[in-house]
């Protein structure tokens, strides 16, 4: 049985903006702070697609490798999926896709994964990545944007 | 071709604006540009392929539209253009709704491709997207805002 996880935000700053933030798919440990330390295995750049990101869970969580399967700068997406993690999944592929908001100029940014969860606690995983690591993005990125908006004396 | 995209946040639930969005035969409920609207040949308006027939509120201008598609999972409805008033052929629509997780609201979407047949493109798609479509998204907030969003 699929398991499909999905959370979804604004994001209070230009698409432009959050698609620069977040494309780079050797520098999520650089703004989420679930995560740390990441490199692109084989020295590829991080844009080429077919590439394997090689991250830490931050704390001492583990390590996971993904692969990009597609990233799309006219429809401001990336895709990938879990060769290898901590994580009690199988089949796990997700994908990031930002919208603009065209009448204030914001973004709206849905994150999706589709997976098999291995030890029955379904609960668990879809809080863990639909929160844990897909929402966290979503405040993250709008706490980095506000204080870009309002400015280092904030 | 001439392309126009809008997009704003509705601020109620998805299923309330989709319910908003679905009744084909309803936008003189919350579009405040339209004042009347039938559907042709005795149909429902959740019939695929039925027409409806609208009249514009301020000079009683006709407009005759196909629906073309509708899926309540994907929250998604397609529409074209058979008659109206405007200078435009080939006019396809597409409007949908996605929830926003984050805050219970929803996430609207309304597009546009056609041909324009005499004036300038850039006038018919600023008139479509701002007049059409983001005056509807505003009527939406005015008319669902608030609502359902807390138990």
């Amino acid at each position: 049985m699929t398991t499909r996880i999905c959370t979804s935000a604004v994001i209070h700053a230009p698409i432009d903006k959050v698609w620069t933030k977040v494309r780079d798919f050797n520098n999520l440990p650089e703004w989420h702070p679930k995560f740390s330390r990441s490199h692109i295995e084989g020295g590829l750049p991080s844009d080429r697609v077919g590439c394997v990101r090689n991250f830490d869970i931050a704390g001492g969580g583990g390590t996971i490798r993904e692969r990009l399967l597609a990233l799309s700068d006219t429809e401001h997406y990336f895709r990938y999926c879990i060769l290898t993690s901590p994580l009690p999944v199988e089949d796990y592929v997700a994908q990031l896709t930002l919208y603009p908001v065209t009448t204030d100029n914001t973004t709206f940014g849905i994150w999706i994964a589709e997976c098999k969860v291995t030890d029955g606690d379904e609960a668990g995983l879809i809080d863990a990545v639909g929160n844990g690591t897909f929402g966290k993005a979503f405040e993250v990125l709008n706490e980095f944007f506000g204080k870009q908006v309002r400015g280092p004396q904030a | 071709m001439a392309n126009v995209y809008r997009s704003a946040v509705i601020d109620a639930p998805a299923d309330k604006v989709w319910a908003l969005v679905r009744d084909f035969n309803g936008l003189p409920k919350w579009h405040p540009a339209i004042g009347k609207s039938e559907i042709e040949a005795g149909l429902t308006g959740d019939r695929v392929g039925c027409v409806r027939r609208l009249t514009l509120k301020e000079d009683g201008g006709l407009l005759r539209e196909t629906l073309l598609s509708l899926s309540d999972a994907g929250r998604t409805l397609t529409y074209n253009i058979l008659v109206s008033p405007m200078p435009v052929a080939n006019y396809v629509a597409t409007m949908r709704v996605t929830p926003i997780t984050v805050g219970n609201k929803s996430f609207a979407e309304w597009w546009a491709e056609f041909d324009v047949t005499s004036g300038s493109e850039q006038a018919q798609v600023s008139d479509i997207g701002d007049n059409v479509f983001v005056a509807g998204f505003a009527a939406m907030n005015r008319k669902l805002a608030g609502k359902g969003a807390r138990p």
